[in-house]
């Protein structure tokens, strides 16, 4: 039932818009499934949207590059039209947002006001704190302050992208403008960490709609970030693990491995150790990944990956620790003598790997002082 | 036994028209101990759950669903699933930006329902465990609309020319 006379819920507003009770169902049903959501999720995130208004969302941009934007327009399921038509009210974004200067700020300062205590803040870039917040400001205020503003009112801050959720590319040694990520600044609301460089469309939008539909924080992990979606590391569902189980790796981008597509553990991938759907929802409505392009994954949904070395060195032998710790909950899904041989395997490989690579670059180095 | 109705009588094979008062379904429920010929561990699974979720429904009045694209199914796996679930007295398609298809199975309350785009392309494929599926039915509110809209209709047509 509508909250107000001037505030349609979802599924009036839908039938405005000719789309029936059985159409909404079916979308949301698809969605559910599209987003590995489990399936009673679908004709409850139906049922829960319709009676209800669209929740205000507000959409602050910070020290970043746009890119998670430009992952949030790209999103199959659901897409940013549906999002921002049938699902949410967008009421402030200062990249999409047609209007701009006093005008959008007006916007924004309205949508803080009328919906107090109810309305999703999405951030995304990090937080500069150097030269007095100088390093980012809009209308006059420094990011900072905005961000500490726009957090009092909200239900919840989902921050969207490493740079926010982590500090990001900002944050990378030297850190040269004092960046934050959001959780460093705002210490009493409920923080969601949608990370990625970018993070994955439909993981934004999926996580946004959960929440939307719940009301609830999905269950998070160690670094606030949505289980169903950061639950597993690439490495539990790439379709190149047999081959890392049989030992086989791509030495080099071009050679028979390669070809072959074969593991590219010794080309860099970060795989082992990183948390992420790009495996199983994959990228541009499931065409494809970065492993599957042949690049191996760089880490980018994890804290401080810039600052992890290079991404075409073999992770450190120091990155395995000891049995069982670096990938608890892996561990926690194999068998002890699996996870021994796992480890044993990553460790022996790291050491052969750099071993490998180091031989190959000083080969490199001598034919060209040679030449 | 006295009469020619007390001999028992066991049914094997497809359904034969004429049967049992009260009909056989279209595929019958296989008898205890008949094979269902499922040699997938992943199938078996899928249909233990579907019980599991059978007798929640029964008890409970919970409806459930499995998602199958969630599933990693072989074709030969789709085939052994299909064949073991079977057909039962409905069949329905819904036009809603494209066909969804909800067929229930040979088991009471398990329903195979996928839905497809308007260009035709599978976008979510589930075994529902319910009395009805929510997508056959009709809400309160629509049913409401339903009746005000043919009263309108019928008084309009009742006006004299």
């Amino acid at each position: 039932m509508s909250q107000g006379k001037s505030e349609l819920t979802v599924g009036e507003m839908l039938l405005q818009h000719g789309i029936s009770r059985r159409r909404f169902i079916k979308f949301c049903t698809a969605t559910a499934s599209a987003l590995a959501l489990p399936p009673w999720m679908g004709p409850a995130m139906a049922e829960q949207l319709r009676n209800s208004p669209r929740p205000s969302v507000i959409y602050l941009s910070f020290q970043e590059c746009t890119g998670c934007v430009e992952s949030l327009t790209r999103s199959f399921a659901p897409t940013i039209e549906n999002l921002i038509f049938n699902f949410i009210s967008l009421d402030y974004d200062d990249t999409l947002m047609a209007a701009a200067g006093e005008a959008a700020e007006t916007a924004r300062a309205k949508a803080m006001k009328d919906h107090f205590g109810k309305y999703v803040l999405l951030v995304d870039g990090s937080v500069p704190t150097g030269a007095g917040g100088a390093y980012c400001t809009s209308g006059g205020r420094s990011a900072e302050d905005t961000l500490r503003e726009a957090a009092k009112g909200a239900a919840a801050i989902v921050c969207v992208g490493t740079c926010s959720s982590f500090g990001g590319i900002p944050f990378a040694d030297p850190n040269p403008t004092g960046a934050w990520p959001v959780s460093a600044i705002v210490g009493d609301k409920p923080i969601i960490n949608v990370s990625g460089c970018p993070p994955m469309p439909e993981v934004i939008t999926g996580t946004l709609l959960q929440f939307v539909t719940t009301g609830q924080v999905p269950d998070l992990d160690e670094h606030r970030r949505p289980k169903v979606f950061f639950g597993n590391t690439i490495h539990d569902r790439c379709y190149r693990r047999p081959f890392y189980d049989q030992g086989k790796f791509a030495k080099t981008f071009d050679d028979e491995g390669a070809r072959n597509g074969w593991c590219l553990y010794e080309l860099g991938c970060k795989g082992p150790t990183t948390y992420n759907s790009c495996a199983t929802i994959k990228w541009n409505g499931g065409t494809s990944f970065p492993i599957e392009s042949g690049h191996g994954c760089i880490g980018c949904s994890e804290p401080g990956f810039w600052d992890k070395g290079s991404f075409y060195s073999p992770l450190s032998s120091a990155a395995w620790g000891k049995a069982g710790e670096v990938a608890p909950r892996q561990v926690l899904e194999l068998t002890a003598g699996a996870a021994a041989v796992g480890v044993a395997l990553g460790v022996a490989s790291a050491g052969v790997s750099r071993l490998r690579q180091r031989h190959r670059e000083q080969r490199t180095d001598n034919e060209t002082k040679g030449s | 036994m006295s009469r020619l109705t007390d001999i028992p009588i066991r049914i094997e094979g497809p359904a034969i028209a004429g049967g049992p008062p009260g009909g056989p379904r279209s595929d019958p429920a296989p008898s205890p101990g008949l094979d269902f010929g499922v040699s997938s561990s992943g199938v078996s699974a899928i249909l233990t759950e579907l019980a599991r979720l059978l007798d929640q429904l029964a008890e409970k009045d919970m409806p459930a669903a499995i998602d199958l694209r969630s599933l990693p199914l072989s074709s030969q796996d789709r085939i052994e699933l299909e064949r073991a679930l079977g057909n039962g007295e409905v069949e329905a398609s819904v036009n809603a930006d494209g066909i969804s298809t909800l067929r229930e199975t040979r088991f009471c309350g398990v329903w195979w329902v996928a839905h497809r785009d308007a260009q035709g392309d599978l976008i979510a494929e589930l075994l529902e465990v319910t009395r009805v599926p929510e997508l056959l039915a009709c809400s309160a509110d629509e049913i409401a609309a339903a009746a005000h809209t043919l009263r309108e209709r019928l008084s309009v047509a009742a006006r004299p020319c």
